[in-house]
Protein backbone atom coordinates (compact mmCIF):
# COMPACT_ATOMS: atom_id res chain seq x y z
CA UNK A 1 0.00 0.00 0.00
CA UNK A 2 3.00 2.16 1.13
CA UNK A 3 4.72 1.54 -2.46
CA UNK A 4 1.53 2.68 -4.21
CA UNK A 5 1.21 5.58 -2.12
CA UNK A 6 5.13 6.78 -3.57
CA UNK A 7 3.64 5.41 -6.80
CA UNK A 8 0.93 7.99 -7.27
CA UNK A 9 3.04 10.67 -5.83
CA UNK A 10 5.43 9.80 -8.55
CA UNK A 11 3.27 9.17 -11.15
CA UNK A 12 1.30 12.79 -9.77
CA UNK A 13 4.89 14.70 -10.09
CA UNK A 14 5.41 13.25 -13.75
CA UNK A 15 2.21 14.08 -15.06
CA UNK A 16 2.19 17.43 -13.38
CA UNK A 17 5.67 18.14 -14.92
CA UNK A 18 4.62 17.11 -18.45
CA UNK A 19 2.29 19.22 -18.37
CA UNK A 20 3.70 21.92 -17.23
CA UNK A 21 6.04 21.66 -20.46
CA UNK A 22 3.10 21.88 -22.71
CA UNK A 23 1.70 24.79 -20.74
CA UNK A 24 4.86 26.56 -21.29
CA UNK A 25 4.99 26.36 -24.86
CA UNK A 26 1.23 26.76 -25.35
CA UNK A 27 2.04 30.42 -23.15
CA UNK A 28 5.10 31.41 -25.22
CA UNK A 29 3.85 30.60 -28.49
CA UNK A 30 0.51 32.06 -27.36
CA UNK A 31 1.98 35.14 -26.11
CA UNK A 32 4.25 35.74 -29.24
CA UNK A 33 1.23 35.59 -31.08
CA UNK A 34 -0.86 38.41 -28.38
CA UNK A 35 -2.97 35.61 -27.45
CA UNK A 36 -3.20 36.66 -23.60
CA UNK A 37 -2.36 40.12 -23.30
CA UNK A 38 -5.05 43.26 -24.40
CA UNK A 39 -5.05 44.05 -27.87
CA UNK A 40 -6.73 46.58 -30.31
CA UNK A 41 -7.79 46.18 -33.86
CA UNK A 42 -6.83 48.08 -36.65
CA UNK A 43 -6.72 47.54 -40.07
CA UNK A 44 -5.11 48.59 -43.49
CA UNK A 45 -6.49 48.25 -46.84
CA UNK A 46 -4.00 46.95 -49.64
CA UNK A 47 -4.16 46.14 -53.38
CA UNK A 48 -1.87 43.17 -53.05
CA UNK A 49 -0.98 41.14 -49.93
CA UNK A 50 1.71 38.90 -51.34
CA UNK A 51 0.82 35.62 -49.42
CA UNK A 52 0.50 36.85 -46.30
CA UNK A 53 -0.99 34.22 -43.94
CA UNK A 54 -3.66 34.91 -40.57
CA UNK A 55 -1.07 34.87 -37.11
CA UNK A 56 2.34 36.61 -39.52
CA UNK A 57 3.72 39.54 -37.19
CA UNK A 58 2.93 42.85 -37.11
CA UNK A 59 5.77 44.82 -36.35
CA UNK A 60 6.03 48.62 -35.55
CA UNK A 61 9.56 50.09 -36.14
CA UNK A 62 11.29 46.57 -35.73
CA UNK A 63 9.64 45.23 -32.85
CA UNK A 64 6.53 42.38 -32.77
CA UNK A 65 3.72 44.04 -31.62
CA UNK A 66 0.82 41.89 -32.81
CA UNK A 67 -0.36 39.57 -35.19
CA UNK A 68 -2.64 39.02 -38.44
CA UNK A 69 -6.42 38.77 -37.22
CA UNK A 70 -7.97 38.69 -40.64
CA UNK A 71 -7.73 38.95 -44.18
CA UNK A 72 -10.55 40.00 -46.36
CA UNK A 73 -11.42 40.58 -50.11
CA UNK A 74 -13.14 43.65 -50.27
CA UNK A 75 -13.54 44.43 -53.90
CA UNK A 76 -11.14 42.80 -56.88
CA UNK A 77 -8.61 45.51 -55.41
CA UNK A 78 -9.15 46.14 -52.24
CA UNK A 79 -8.08 43.49 -49.37
CA UNK A 80 -8.36 44.78 -46.07
CA UNK A 81 -6.27 42.91 -43.41
CA UNK A 82 -6.80 42.93 -39.06
CA UNK A 83 -4.39 43.63 -36.89
CA UNK A 84 -4.36 42.91 -33.08
CA UNK A 85 -2.31 45.37 -31.71
CA UNK A 86 -0.69 45.44 -27.94
CA UNK A 87 -2.78 48.18 -26.18
CA UNK A 88 0.77 48.60 -24.49
CA UNK A 89 2.13 49.84 -27.84
CA UNK A 90 -1.12 51.34 -29.54
CA UNK A 91 -0.12 54.75 -27.63
CA UNK A 92 2.98 55.04 -29.95
CA UNK A 93 1.43 54.79 -32.98
CA UNK A 94 -0.13 57.71 -34.69
CA UNK A 95 -3.04 58.02 -37.27
CA UNK A 96 -0.34 58.63 -40.43
CA UNK A 97 1.21 55.42 -39.25
CA UNK A 98 1.63 53.48 -42.89
CA UNK A 99 1.68 49.62 -42.68
CA UNK A 100 3.68 47.76 -45.47
CA UNK A 101 4.13 44.29 -46.51
CA UNK A 102 7.45 43.00 -46.16
CA UNK A 103 9.16 39.45 -45.51
CA UNK A 104 11.13 38.34 -42.16
CA UNK A 105 14.64 38.32 -43.55
CA UNK A 106 15.20 36.90 -47.24
CA UNK A 107 13.35 34.36 -47.26
CA UNK A 108 11.34 34.33 -44.13
CA UNK A 109 7.53 34.76 -43.47
CA UNK A 110 5.73 37.64 -44.44
CA UNK A 111 5.21 40.41 -41.75
CA UNK A 112 3.70 43.48 -41.60
CA UNK A 113 5.88 46.68 -40.58
CA UNK A 114 3.62 49.83 -39.52
CA UNK A 115 6.24 52.45 -39.91
CA UNK A 116 5.85 55.69 -37.53
CA UNK A 117 3.57 58.82 -38.55
CA UNK A 118 5.40 62.43 -38.36
CA UNK A 119 3.29 65.16 -38.62
CA UNK A 120 -0.24 63.93 -36.93
CA UNK A 121 0.63 63.41 -33.34
CA UNK A 122 -2.62 61.61 -32.37
CA UNK A 123 -2.76 58.02 -31.84
CA UNK A 124 -5.20 54.89 -33.28
CA UNK A 125 -7.87 54.07 -31.67
CA UNK A 126 -9.71 50.89 -32.06
CA UNK A 127 -11.50 49.95 -35.18
CA UNK A 128 -8.98 52.84 -37.24
CA UNK A 129 -7.83 51.80 -40.53
CA UNK A 130 -4.07 52.95 -41.11
CA UNK A 131 -2.71 54.17 -44.82
CA UNK A 132 -0.63 51.34 -46.78
CA UNK A 133 2.30 51.49 -49.41
CA UNK A 134 2.47 49.73 -51.95
CA UNK A 135 6.24 47.81 -51.94
CA UNK A 136 8.20 46.53 -55.00
CA UNK A 137 7.63 42.94 -55.10
CA UNK A 138 9.95 40.56 -56.46
CA UNK A 139 8.11 39.60 -59.35
CA UNK A 140 8.11 43.52 -60.55
CA UNK A 141 11.88 43.83 -59.94
CA UNK A 142 12.37 41.13 -62.11
CA UNK A 143 10.70 42.33 -64.94
CA UNK A 144 12.72 45.75 -65.04
CA UNK A 145 15.72 43.32 -64.47
CA UNK A 146 14.58 41.49 -67.62
CA UNK A 147 14.53 44.90 -69.39
CA UNK A 148 17.90 45.91 -68.32
CA UNK A 149 19.15 42.53 -69.07
CA UNK A 150 18.07 43.02 -72.59
CA UNK A 151 19.69 46.26 -72.83
CA UNK A 152 22.50 45.30 -71.62
CA UNK A 153 22.66 42.37 -74.32
CA UNK A 154 22.05 44.85 -77.06
CA UNK A 155 25.23 47.35 -75.71
CA UNK A 156 27.34 44.13 -75.40
CA UNK A 157 26.99 43.17 -78.81
CA UNK A 158 27.16 47.15 -79.71
CA UNK A 159 30.25 46.59 -78.03
CA UNK A 160 31.48 44.36 -79.68
CA UNK A 161 31.01 45.28 -83.32
CA UNK A 162 32.52 48.44 -82.12
CA UNK A 163 35.94 46.69 -80.39
CA UNK A 164 36.21 44.55 -83.99
CA UNK A 165 36.02 47.69 -85.55
CA UNK A 166 38.74 49.42 -83.47
CA UNK A 167 41.29 46.51 -83.67
CA UNK A 168 40.55 46.51 -87.58
CA UNK A 169 41.75 50.18 -87.73
CA UNK A 170 38.14 51.45 -89.15
CA UNK A 171 36.65 54.65 -87.57
CA UNK A 172 38.80 57.35 -85.90
CA UNK A 173 39.76 55.62 -82.58
CA UNK A 174 40.78 52.61 -84.97
CA UNK A 175 43.22 54.78 -86.95
CA UNK A 176 44.17 56.53 -83.22
CA UNK A 177 45.24 52.94 -82.19
CA UNK A 178 46.45 51.53 -85.12
CA UNK A 179 47.92 54.35 -87.18
CA UNK A 180 51.41 54.69 -86.32
CA UNK A 181 52.30 58.06 -88.13
CA UNK A 182 49.54 59.38 -86.64
CA UNK A 183 50.90 58.85 -83.01
CA UNK A 184 54.01 60.11 -84.48
CA UNK A 185 52.26 63.11 -85.51
CA UNK A 186 50.56 63.71 -82.31
CA UNK A 187 53.76 62.90 -80.28
CA UNK A 188 54.74 66.18 -82.61
CA UNK A 189 51.69 67.93 -81.62
CA UNK A 190 52.26 67.69 -77.73
CA UNK A 191 55.43 68.57 -78.12
CA UNK A 192 55.17 70.99 -80.02
CA UNK A 193 51.73 72.28 -77.32
CA UNK A 194 54.07 72.10 -74.82
CA UNK A 195 56.83 74.31 -76.48
CA UNK A 196 54.01 76.71 -76.95
CA UNK A 197 53.03 76.40 -73.32
CA UNK A 198 56.61 77.22 -72.11
CA UNK A 199 56.59 80.16 -74.05
CA UNK A 200 52.71 81.32 -73.01
CA UNK A 201 54.08 80.80 -69.08
CA UNK A 202 57.27 83.11 -70.67
CA UNK A 203 55.24 85.46 -71.79
CA UNK A 204 52.52 86.06 -68.99
CA UNK A 205 55.42 86.01 -66.65
CA UNK A 206 57.25 88.85 -68.80
CA UNK A 207 53.12 90.31 -69.05
CA UNK A 208 53.31 90.38 -65.35
CA UNK A 209 56.66 92.55 -65.06
CA UNK A 210 56.81 96.61 -65.27
CA UNK A 211 59.01 96.77 -68.32
CA UNK A 212 56.48 96.28 -70.86
CA UNK A 213 52.95 97.46 -71.88
CA UNK A 214 50.95 95.22 -70.10
CA UNK A 215 53.01 95.67 -67.16
CA UNK A 216 52.49 99.39 -67.08
CA UNK A 217 48.85 99.07 -67.46
CA UNK A 218 48.76 96.48 -64.68
CA UNK A 219 50.72 99.88 -62.43
CA UNK A 220 47.39 101.51 -60.98
CA UNK A 221 49.66 105.15 -61.29
CA UNK A 222 49.13 104.39 -64.93
CA UNK A 223 45.91 103.07 -64.84
CA UNK A 224 44.89 106.27 -63.16
CA UNK A 225 46.61 108.87 -65.82
CA UNK A 226 45.28 106.47 -68.32
CA UNK A 227 41.87 106.97 -66.70
CA UNK A 228 42.38 110.94 -66.84
CA UNK A 229 43.23 110.32 -70.42
CA UNK A 230 39.92 108.52 -71.40
CA UNK A 231 38.08 110.99 -69.53
CA UNK A 232 39.80 113.90 -71.34
CA UNK A 233 39.32 111.89 -74.74
CA UNK A 234 35.75 112.10 -73.20
CA UNK A 235 35.10 115.32 -73.35
CA UNK A 236 37.35 116.38 -76.58
CA UNK A 237 34.66 113.71 -78.15
CA UNK A 238 32.12 115.89 -76.59
CA UNK A 239 33.45 119.02 -78.20
CA UNK A 240 34.13 117.52 -81.39
CA UNK A 241 30.38 116.09 -81.55
CA UNK A 242 29.50 119.91 -81.55
CA UNK A 243 32.06 120.94 -84.06
CA UNK A 244 30.85 118.01 -86.30
CA UNK A 245 27.34 119.34 -85.56
CA UNK A 246 27.94 123.01 -86.34
CA UNK A 247 29.87 121.48 -89.53
CA UNK A 248 26.92 119.56 -90.12
CA UNK A 249 24.76 122.87 -90.29
CA UNK A 250 26.92 124.60 -92.56
CA UNK A 251 27.21 121.81 -94.43
CA UNK A 252 23.35 121.53 -94.38
CA UNK A 253 22.97 125.48 -95.27
CA UNK A 254 25.34 125.32 -98.15
CA UNK A 255 23.72 121.94 -99.89
CA UNK A 256 20.21 124.03 -98.91
CA UNK A 257 21.50 127.39 -101.31
CA UNK A 258 22.22 129.50 -98.12
CA UNK A 259 25.51 131.32 -98.58
CA UNK A 260 28.54 131.53 -100.93
CA UNK A 261 29.31 127.80 -100.84
CA UNK A 262 26.32 126.54 -102.35
CA UNK A 263 26.90 128.93 -104.84
CA UNK A 264 30.40 127.87 -105.63
CA UNK A 265 29.51 124.04 -105.54
CA UNK A 266 26.32 123.93 -106.66
CA UNK A 267 26.19 126.22 -109.51
CA UNK A 268 28.08 124.64 -112.63
CA UNK A 269 27.23 128.12 -114.72
CA UNK A 270 29.55 129.87 -112.33
CA UNK A 271 31.96 127.69 -113.24
CA UNK A 272 31.46 128.02 -116.79
CA UNK A 273 32.01 131.67 -116.14
CA UNK A 274 34.84 131.31 -113.91
CA UNK A 275 36.87 129.36 -116.64
CA UNK A 276 35.91 131.91 -119.21
CA UNK A 277 37.27 134.30 -117.08
CA UNK A 278 40.60 132.56 -116.71
CA UNK A 279 40.73 132.18 -120.26
CA UNK A 280 40.37 135.88 -120.57
CA UNK A 281 42.87 136.50 -117.84
CA UNK A 282 45.33 133.70 -119.45
CA UNK A 283 44.85 135.58 -123.07
CA UNK A 284 45.32 139.27 -121.25
CA UNK A 285 48.27 138.05 -119.71
CA UNK A 286 50.30 137.11 -123.05
CA UNK A 287 49.42 140.37 -124.45
CA UNK A 288 50.56 142.15 -121.11
CA UNK A 289 53.49 140.46 -121.20
CA UNK A 290 53.66 141.83 -125.15
CA UNK A 291 52.66 144.84 -124.01
CA UNK A 292 55.53 144.70 -121.45
CA UNK A 293 58.02 143.28 -123.91
CA UNK A 294 57.27 146.39 -125.71
CA UNK A 295 57.45 149.10 -122.92
CA UNK A 296 61.11 147.25 -122.11
CA UNK A 297 61.98 148.70 -125.97
CA UNK A 298 60.45 152.08 -125.54
CA UNK A 299 62.69 154.57 -124.65
CA UNK A 300 60.79 155.95 -121.71
CA UNK A 301 61.29 152.89 -119.62
CA UNK A 302 64.62 151.54 -120.98
CA UNK A 303 66.44 153.17 -118.04
CA UNK A 304 64.19 151.75 -115.56
CA UNK A 305 64.49 148.49 -116.68
CA UNK A 306 68.03 148.57 -117.08
CA UNK A 307 68.57 149.49 -113.30
CA UNK A 308 67.04 146.73 -112.41
CA UNK A 309 69.39 144.08 -114.32
CA UNK A 310 72.11 145.86 -112.87
CA UNK A 311 70.79 145.16 -109.00
CA UNK A 312 69.80 141.87 -110.47
CA UNK A 313 73.31 141.02 -110.88
CA UNK A 314 74.26 142.69 -108.12
CA UNK A 315 72.16 140.52 -105.42
CA UNK A 316 73.75 137.63 -107.20
CA UNK A 317 77.09 137.96 -107.23
CA UNK A 318 76.39 138.63 -103.31
CA UNK A 319 74.75 135.49 -102.82
CA UNK A 320 77.36 133.36 -104.79
CA UNK A 321 80.84 135.31 -102.68
CA UNK A 322 78.61 134.63 -99.72
CA UNK B 1 -18.18 -16.26 -51.99
CA UNK B 2 -15.95 -19.24 -50.75
CA UNK B 3 -13.81 -18.65 -53.50
CA UNK B 4 -13.03 -14.75 -52.68
CA UNK B 5 -11.58 -15.85 -49.57
CA UNK B 6 -9.35 -19.04 -50.69
CA UNK B 7 -7.23 -16.31 -53.01
CA UNK B 8 -4.41 -16.98 -50.20
CA UNK B 9 -3.84 -17.66 -46.71
CA UNK B 10 -1.57 -14.91 -45.52
CA UNK B 11 -4.04 -12.39 -47.33
CA UNK B 12 -6.73 -14.07 -46.05
CA UNK B 13 -5.22 -14.14 -42.19
CA UNK B 14 -4.04 -10.25 -42.40
CA UNK B 15 -7.68 -9.50 -43.07
CA UNK B 16 -8.99 -11.79 -40.51
CA UNK B 17 -6.38 -10.06 -38.38
CA UNK B 18 -7.45 -6.52 -39.15
CA UNK B 19 -11.27 -7.41 -38.84
CA UNK B 20 -10.32 -8.55 -35.06
CA UNK B 21 -8.03 -5.31 -35.07
CA UNK B 22 -11.20 -3.51 -35.38
CA UNK B 23 -13.75 -5.70 -33.38
CA UNK B 24 -11.35 -5.63 -30.56
CA UNK B 25 -11.00 -1.71 -31.33
CA UNK B 26 -14.83 -1.12 -30.98
CA UNK B 27 -14.86 -3.11 -27.94
CA UNK B 28 -12.94 -0.85 -25.64
CA UNK B 29 -14.89 1.96 -26.87
CA UNK B 30 -17.89 -0.21 -25.47
CA UNK B 31 -16.46 -0.86 -22.38
CA UNK B 32 -14.34 2.59 -21.89
CA UNK B 33 -17.64 4.39 -20.41
CA UNK B 34 -18.91 1.67 -18.24
CA UNK B 35 -19.04 0.92 -14.71
CA UNK B 36 -17.53 -0.11 -12.52
CA UNK B 37 -14.22 2.27 -13.53
CA UNK B 38 -10.63 0.17 -13.01
CA UNK B 39 -9.28 3.45 -11.29
CA UNK B 40 -6.09 2.16 -9.02
CA UNK B 41 -5.31 -0.91 -11.88
CA UNK B 42 -5.43 2.44 -14.85
CA UNK B 43 -3.25 4.14 -12.25
CA UNK B 44 -0.87 1.46 -11.46
CA UNK B 45 -0.35 1.30 -15.29
CA UNK B 46 0.05 4.86 -16.08
CA UNK B 47 3.41 4.64 -13.53
CA UNK B 48 4.68 1.44 -15.38
CA UNK B 49 4.37 3.22 -18.70
CA UNK B 50 4.92 6.47 -17.81
CA UNK B 51 6.94 7.24 -15.45
CA UNK B 52 9.04 3.77 -15.50
CA UNK B 53 9.93 4.83 -19.39
CA UNK B 54 11.14 8.83 -18.80
CA UNK B 55 14.12 7.62 -17.88
CA UNK B 56 14.62 5.74 -21.12
CA UNK B 57 12.78 8.40 -23.15
CA UNK B 58 15.18 11.16 -21.60
CA UNK B 59 18.01 9.87 -22.22
CA UNK B 60 16.91 8.95 -26.00
CA UNK B 61 15.69 12.47 -26.06
CA UNK B 62 18.78 14.29 -25.29
CA UNK B 63 20.78 11.99 -27.51
CA UNK B 64 18.55 13.16 -30.22
CA UNK B 65 18.64 16.59 -29.59
CA UNK B 66 22.63 16.25 -29.20
CA UNK B 67 23.13 14.38 -32.52
CA UNK B 68 20.43 16.13 -34.49
CA UNK B 69 21.95 19.65 -33.87
CA UNK B 70 25.37 17.76 -34.52
CA UNK B 71 24.92 16.43 -37.78
CA UNK B 72 23.14 19.37 -38.53
CA UNK B 73 25.35 22.10 -38.05
CA UNK B 74 27.86 21.88 -40.39
CA UNK B 75 25.70 22.01 -43.12
CA UNK B 76 24.20 25.29 -41.64
CA UNK B 77 27.31 26.81 -41.11
CA UNK B 78 27.77 26.10 -44.81
CA UNK B 79 25.10 28.53 -45.43
CA UNK B 80 25.84 31.02 -42.89
CA UNK B 81 22.39 30.29 -41.14
CA UNK B 82 23.73 28.88 -37.94
CA UNK B 83 21.46 31.24 -35.84
CA UNK B 84 18.25 29.11 -37.27
CA UNK B 85 19.58 26.39 -35.46
CA UNK B 86 17.09 26.94 -32.65
CA UNK B 87 14.24 27.61 -34.83
CA UNK B 88 15.08 24.32 -36.69
CA UNK B 89 15.69 21.82 -34.10
CA UNK B 90 12.81 22.94 -32.45
CA UNK B 91 10.04 22.99 -34.82
CA UNK B 92 11.34 19.15 -36.00
CA UNK B 93 11.75 18.19 -33.08
CA UNK B 94 8.25 19.02 -31.67
CA UNK B 95 6.84 18.17 -35.32
CA UNK B 96 8.21 14.92 -35.92
CA UNK B 97 11.62 13.77 -34.09
CA UNK B 98 9.94 14.11 -30.75
CA UNK B 99 6.63 12.37 -31.25
CA UNK B 100 7.76 9.87 -33.96
CA UNK B 101 11.04 7.96 -31.39
CA UNK B 102 9.05 8.58 -28.53
CA UNK B 103 6.44 6.27 -29.83
CA UNK B 104 8.84 4.02 -31.01
CA UNK B 105 10.90 3.35 -28.02
CA UNK B 106 7.27 3.05 -25.97
CA UNK B 107 6.01 0.43 -28.76
CA UNK B 108 9.29 -1.42 -28.07
CA UNK B 109 9.31 -1.11 -24.73
CA UNK B 110 5.43 -0.84 -23.49
CA UNK B 111 4.18 -2.32 -26.65
CA UNK B 112 6.33 -5.70 -26.52
CA UNK B 113 5.05 -5.51 -22.27
CA UNK B 114 1.77 -5.67 -22.95
CA UNK B 115 1.99 -8.34 -25.04
CA UNK B 116 3.97 -10.85 -22.82
CA UNK B 117 2.27 -10.10 -19.79
CA UNK B 118 -1.40 -10.27 -21.31
CA UNK B 119 0.22 -13.06 -23.47
CA UNK B 120 1.34 -15.48 -20.31
CA UNK B 121 -1.34 -14.48 -18.65
CA UNK B 122 -3.97 -15.97 -21.42
CA UNK B 123 -1.55 -19.31 -21.52
CA UNK B 124 -1.94 -19.68 -17.56
CA UNK B 125 -5.04 -19.31 -18.15
CA UNK B 126 -5.49 -16.54 -15.77
CA UNK B 127 -7.62 -14.28 -18.26
CA UNK B 128 -10.26 -17.12 -18.01
CA UNK B 129 -10.36 -17.14 -14.77
CA UNK B 130 -11.04 -14.19 -14.13
CA UNK B 131 -13.59 -14.01 -16.75
CA UNK B 132 -14.93 -16.91 -14.47
CA UNK B 133 -14.64 -15.24 -11.01
CA UNK B 134 -17.03 -12.62 -12.33
CA UNK B 135 -14.42 -9.76 -13.44
CA UNK B 136 -14.38 -8.77 -16.98
CA UNK B 137 -11.14 -9.04 -18.46
CA UNK B 138 -11.36 -6.56 -21.27
CA UNK B 139 -12.03 -4.05 -18.63
CA UNK B 140 -9.44 -4.75 -15.97
CA UNK B 141 -6.56 -5.34 -18.26
CA UNK B 142 -7.10 -3.98 -21.87
CA UNK B 143 -8.64 -0.38 -20.87
CA UNK B 144 -6.54 0.70 -18.38
CA UNK B 145 -3.60 -0.28 -20.46
CA UNK B 146 -5.13 1.38 -23.14
CA UNK B 147 -6.20 4.39 -21.23
CA UNK B 148 -2.86 4.68 -20.22
CA UNK B 149 -0.60 3.78 -23.35
CA UNK B 150 -2.88 6.85 -24.70
CA UNK B 151 -2.75 8.98 -21.79
CA UNK B 152 0.71 8.59 -20.71
CA UNK B 153 2.57 9.08 -24.19
CA UNK B 154 1.63 12.34 -25.24
CA UNK B 155 3.57 13.70 -21.20
CA UNK B 156 6.18 11.27 -22.21
CA UNK B 157 6.49 13.36 -25.79
CA UNK B 158 7.03 16.63 -23.68
CA UNK B 159 9.53 15.37 -21.58
CA UNK B 160 11.46 14.20 -24.41
CA UNK B 161 11.14 17.30 -26.68
CA UNK B 162 12.11 19.55 -23.90
CA UNK B 163 15.08 17.64 -22.99
CA UNK B 164 16.13 17.16 -26.77
CA UNK B 165 15.83 20.54 -27.43
CA UNK B 166 18.23 21.36 -23.92
CA UNK B 167 20.17 19.14 -25.54
CA UNK B 168 20.63 20.37 -28.76
CA UNK B 169 21.17 24.16 -26.96
CA UNK B 170 24.41 22.20 -24.72
CA UNK B 171 26.12 21.87 -28.16
CA UNK B 172 25.22 25.29 -29.82
CA UNK B 173 26.29 26.80 -25.98
CA UNK B 174 29.54 24.79 -26.21
CA UNK B 175 30.04 25.44 -30.29
CA UNK B 176 28.58 28.65 -30.80
CA UNK B 177 28.91 30.74 -27.38
CA UNK B 178 25.06 31.22 -27.32
CA UNK B 179 23.02 32.32 -24.16
CA UNK B 180 20.29 30.02 -22.65
CA UNK B 181 17.80 33.10 -22.76
CA UNK B 182 18.81 34.09 -26.78
CA UNK B 183 18.54 30.04 -27.47
CA UNK B 184 15.25 29.94 -25.84
CA UNK B 185 13.63 33.41 -27.30
CA UNK B 186 15.30 31.58 -30.70
CA UNK B 187 13.11 28.28 -30.27
CA UNK B 188 9.76 30.20 -29.64
CA UNK B 189 10.87 32.70 -32.60
CA UNK B 190 9.21 30.32 -35.22
CA UNK B 191 6.96 28.11 -33.27
CA UNK B 192 3.16 28.71 -34.17
CA UNK B 193 0.60 25.95 -32.58
CA UNK B 194 0.15 24.91 -35.85
CA UNK B 195 3.51 23.30 -35.23
CA UNK B 196 2.59 22.12 -31.37
CA UNK B 197 -0.90 20.91 -32.09
CA UNK B 198 -1.06 18.38 -33.97
CA UNK B 199 1.61 16.55 -33.16
CA UNK B 200 0.14 16.45 -29.21
CA UNK B 201 -3.24 15.07 -31.15
CA UNK B 202 -1.05 12.83 -33.19
CA UNK B 203 0.75 11.34 -29.57
CA UNK B 204 -2.59 10.63 -28.48
CA UNK B 205 -3.09 8.37 -31.36
CA UNK B 206 -0.02 7.14 -31.03
CA UNK B 207 -0.11 6.29 -27.69
CA UNK B 208 -4.01 4.60 -29.16
CA UNK B 209 -2.30 2.14 -30.97
CA UNK B 210 0.48 0.81 -28.87
CA UNK B 211 -1.82 -0.35 -25.90
CA UNK B 212 -4.22 -1.32 -28.76
CA UNK B 213 -1.95 -4.03 -30.55
CA UNK B 214 -0.05 -4.60 -27.56
CA UNK B 215 -3.16 -5.80 -25.63
CA UNK B 216 -4.57 -7.34 -28.76
CA UNK B 217 -2.04 -9.41 -29.47
CA UNK B 218 -1.38 -10.39 -25.88
CA UNK B 219 -5.10 -10.84 -24.99
CA UNK B 220 -5.87 -12.93 -28.34
CA UNK B 221 -2.17 -15.14 -27.38
CA UNK B 222 -2.65 -18.85 -28.49
CA UNK B 223 -0.24 -21.88 -29.01
CA UNK B 224 1.10 -22.04 -25.41
CA UNK B 225 4.61 -19.96 -24.39
CA UNK B 226 5.72 -19.97 -27.58
CA UNK B 227 2.78 -17.68 -28.34
CA UNK B 228 3.44 -15.32 -25.75
CA UNK B 229 7.14 -14.69 -27.31
CA UNK B 230 5.00 -14.19 -30.70
CA UNK B 231 2.53 -12.05 -28.98
CA UNK B 232 5.47 -9.81 -27.74
CA UNK B 233 7.14 -9.42 -30.81
CA UNK B 234 4.54 -8.98 -33.27
CA UNK B 235 3.16 -6.14 -30.97
CA UNK B 236 6.15 -4.46 -31.68
CA UNK B 237 6.16 -5.16 -35.51
CA UNK B 238 2.54 -4.49 -35.75
CA UNK B 239 3.04 -0.84 -33.31
CA UNK B 240 5.65 0.22 -35.28
CA UNK B 241 4.17 -0.25 -38.48
CA UNK B 242 1.02 1.49 -37.73
CA UNK B 243 2.73 4.28 -36.19
CA UNK B 244 4.05 5.13 -39.42
CA UNK B 245 0.84 4.73 -41.16
CA UNK B 246 -0.40 7.42 -38.30
CA UNK B 247 1.93 9.60 -38.87
CA UNK B 248 1.71 9.94 -42.35
CA UNK B 249 -2.36 9.99 -41.93
CA UNK B 250 -2.28 12.48 -39.21
CA UNK B 251 0.77 14.38 -41.66
CA UNK B 252 -1.46 14.71 -44.90
CA UNK B 253 -4.78 16.09 -42.27
CA UNK B 254 -2.14 18.64 -40.68
CA UNK B 255 -1.34 19.89 -44.31
CA UNK B 256 -5.18 19.76 -45.15
CA UNK B 257 -6.77 22.04 -42.12
CA UNK B 258 -3.38 24.58 -41.72
CA UNK B 259 -2.34 24.90 -45.13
Amino acid sequence: MEKTATQKIKLGIFVIVGLLIFITTVYFIGKKQNIFGKTTEISSIFDNVNGLQLGNNVRYSGVSVGTVTAIEMINDTMIRVEMDIDDKIISHINKDAVAIISSDGLVGNKIISILPGKKNKIPVKEGDVIKSMKRLNTEDMLKTLNVTNENTAKITSNLVKITEEITKGKGTIGMLINDTTMSADLKEITQGLKESATSLSQLTTSLNSKDNVIGVLNDTGTANSIKQTLKNLENSSLKIDDAVKNLNTTITNAKEGKGAINYLSNDPKLVQKIDSIMTNINKASIKLNENMEAMRHNFLFRGYFKKQEKEQKKNQKNSSSK
Amino acid sequence: MNTIFKISEPIQSFLTEIGELSYFSGRFFKEVGKRPYEFKEFLKQCYNMGYQSLLLVGVTGFIIGLVFTLQSRPTLQQFGAVSWMPSMVSISIIREIGPIITALICAGRIGSGIGAELGSMRVTEQIDAMEVSGTNPYKFLVVTRILATTLMLPILVFFADAIAIYGSFLVENTKGNVSFLLYFNQVFRHLEFSDLIPSTIKTFFFGFAIGLVGCFKGYNCKKGTAGVGIAANSAVVYTSMLLFIIDFIAVLVTDIFYN
